[in-house]
């Protein structure tokens, strides 16, 4: 599944995420985590980041994760939909 | 976390952001709601909670001097939420939310979020705050949440302990301040002394029906009656201030029967209860509305409530009810000499405490006046502008140039400033007790003076 279009789910809000995936040249996909909580889960949330983009088959996309303190049913709500939104076709 | 919870959060986010695009300079946006887990924020118990939190933000926010407008309160999929426009810096206004958060009793479940014009959140770090605390440890919040660190059990056991204490919320507090302003405004009217041809401590002026006594016990039974009014106008935030005179009118008629039979019949403060009613109830829409409680915004409110009041009371006289003696003494006047006494005050906004009492007020106490002092000096300058029925009513056109000649000449000597002025004062006095002049519209006026004193020195 390639990325066509920018998308984004969630927000900025404390407890919730900011997902935003831009497409990009070639098959990599490029991930970015920042989070307010990095030292306490930030290796947590890039592999259900990593784990997610497998699953989804998303290519050519870089996604940058703004973690607020999210819960992590709430990270992976948000990273599927903007994955979803990013490869829509419109 | 279901998908309606985050629906509606995304929602919530994008209709903030489209506000904060439409932003004109100056101005953020404020996005209120509850921190608490979605388990205890979806409960129908914590609606009213949060609308209180939320009404008692912005009267806080005023009380800073912080206007704010396109005010909201819903309940969408995430929960309680509040949002509104506020007139200010996003750095400066995040920073007192934060001092709300802290301060309020009930501060720890709000969460206030700021947005700047560009759509950015202007978060505690851009202030150089610390990250926020976890309701129920020490930890920083996110970490907790995150984490799922604690039991639903724990956190609803603090926040019931956080719910239990008593609130103190400002919109208590500011009725309060209003209705106490207005009180020890008619106590400290009644006692400056001397005033020319009225009732104080030492002296009936012009009158032999009442005296300081009998100003106190009217004080005193009305002291209860302001903050009536204070509330009704909180009440009516949202209708337009026009729509709320009936209803001030009505109190304003129980008030009177409270102070007649405090004064055994006598006529102490009838005036007063309508100008300071209306302010009172002008003080508590604005209040509500979270604008500053400045002079000029009480009075200019106070000038839209009574809107059209001349014309809505005094059209309908006629000539014929004159002649059978059934006017008042104020309509009477209207109808041979177009005086509209307090009325047209009220109506134009109280030009003569705004231009002459209040600032006449404050450049006394400024030049180191006793209040008694600055309160005489205030009254003599209200004198020079004030269309004063009382003095109409008795002593005509003519007893008007007298009042307005011997306050000029008092207060061009000087006032209580000095001892010239001050033997002016007493012979004033004396001259207008001995003509039967009592200036009572323009001590009406100086308790309204000291009421826009004394409110806007310590609202908030």
């Amino acid at each position: 599944m390639k990325a066509v279009k920018d998308s984004a789910a969630g927000s900025l809000e404390s407890s919730d995420v900011l997902v935003t995936v831009i497409p990009s040249d070639g098959r990599e996909v490029s991930l970015s985590v920042d989070s307010i909580v990095f030292k306490q889960y930030g290796a947590r949330i890039r592999s259900v980041a990593e784990e997610m983009i497998d699953k989804s088959g998303l290519s050519g996309a870089s996604v940058m994760i703004q973690d607020r303190g999210a819960l992590e049913c709430t990270l992976r709500a948000r990273l599927e939909t903007a994955i979803e939104r990013s490869a829509a076709e419109k | 976390m279901t998908q309606t919870v985050l629906d509606a959060r995304e929602d919530r986010w994008n209709r903030r952001k489209a506000v904060a695009a439409g932003l004109g300079k100056g101005w953020a946006v404020l996005s209120f709601t509850l921190r608490l887990p979605a388990f205890l924020r979806l409960k129908r118990r914590y609606e009213s909670i949060s609308e209180l939190l939320f009404d008692d933000l912005l009267v806080f926010l005023g009380g800073k001097g912080i206007e704010s407008s396109f005010r909201e309160f819903a309940v969408h999929g995430d929960g309680p939420e509040g949002t509104c426009t506020v007139r200010a810096n996003p750095l400066e206004v995040k920073k007192l939310c934060v001092e709300f958060e802290e301060s309020h009793p009930w501060g720890a479940i709000a969460d206030v979020d700021v947005m700047d014009r560009e759509q950015n959140a202007v978060g505690r770090s851009l202030i150089g705050i610390q990250p926020r605390k976890c309701l129920v440890c020490v930890s920083p919040a996110a970490v907790c949440v995150a984490g799922r660190i604690h039991s639903e059990e724990e956190i609803k056991r603090q926040v019931d302990e956080i719910l239990s204490s008593p609130p103190f919320f400002p919109s208590e507090r500011i009725i309060r301040h209003i209705s106490e302003s207005a009180g020890t405004a008619l106590l400290l009217e009644a006692a400056a002394a001397p005033k020319p041809g009225l009732v104080d401590p030492y002296s009936r002026g012009a009158h032999d029906d009442m005296d300081y006594f009998t100003f106190l016990a009217s004080a005193s039974a009305l002291a209860p009656w302001w903050g009536v009014f204070a509330r009704k106008g909180w009440n009516s935030q949202g209708k337009s201030p026009e729509s709320l005179f009936p209803e001030l009118r009505k109190a304003g008629l129980r008030a009177e029967k409270t102070m007649f039979a405090a004064t055994r019949g006598i006529n102490t403060h009838k005036g007063l209860i309508f100008s300071l009613g209306v302010l009172c109830a002008a003080a508590g829409l604005l209040a509500a509305e979270g604008r500053p409680l400045s002079a000029e915004n009480c009075t200019s409110c106070g000038a839209s409530i009574v809107k059209n009041i001349v014309e809505k009371d005094f059209s309908g006289i006629k000539q014929s009810s004159a002649d059978a003696g059934s006017l008042t003494a104020g309509e009477k006047l209207y109808l041979t000499q177009k005086a509209t006494g307090i009325r047209g005050e009220a109506e134009q906004g109280f030009p003569s405490v705004l231009h002459a009492g209040l600032p006449e007020l404050l450049s006394g106490i400024q030049a180191g006046l006793s209040l008694n002092d600055a309160m005489i000096n205030s009254l003599l300058s209200l004198m020079l502008s004030v269309e004063d029925t009382n003095i109409l009513s008795r002593g005509g056109k003519e007893g008007e140039i007298y009042v307005r000649k011997t306050a000029k000449e008092a207060l061009s000597a000087g006032g209580m400033v000095s001892e010239k002025g001050k033997e002016a004062v007493r012979k004033m006095d004396i001259l207008f007790s001995e003509k039967k002049l009592s200036p009572g519209g323009s001590a009406d006026l100086l308790a309204v003076t000291v009421y826009l004193y004394l409110l806007t020195q310590a609202s908030g």
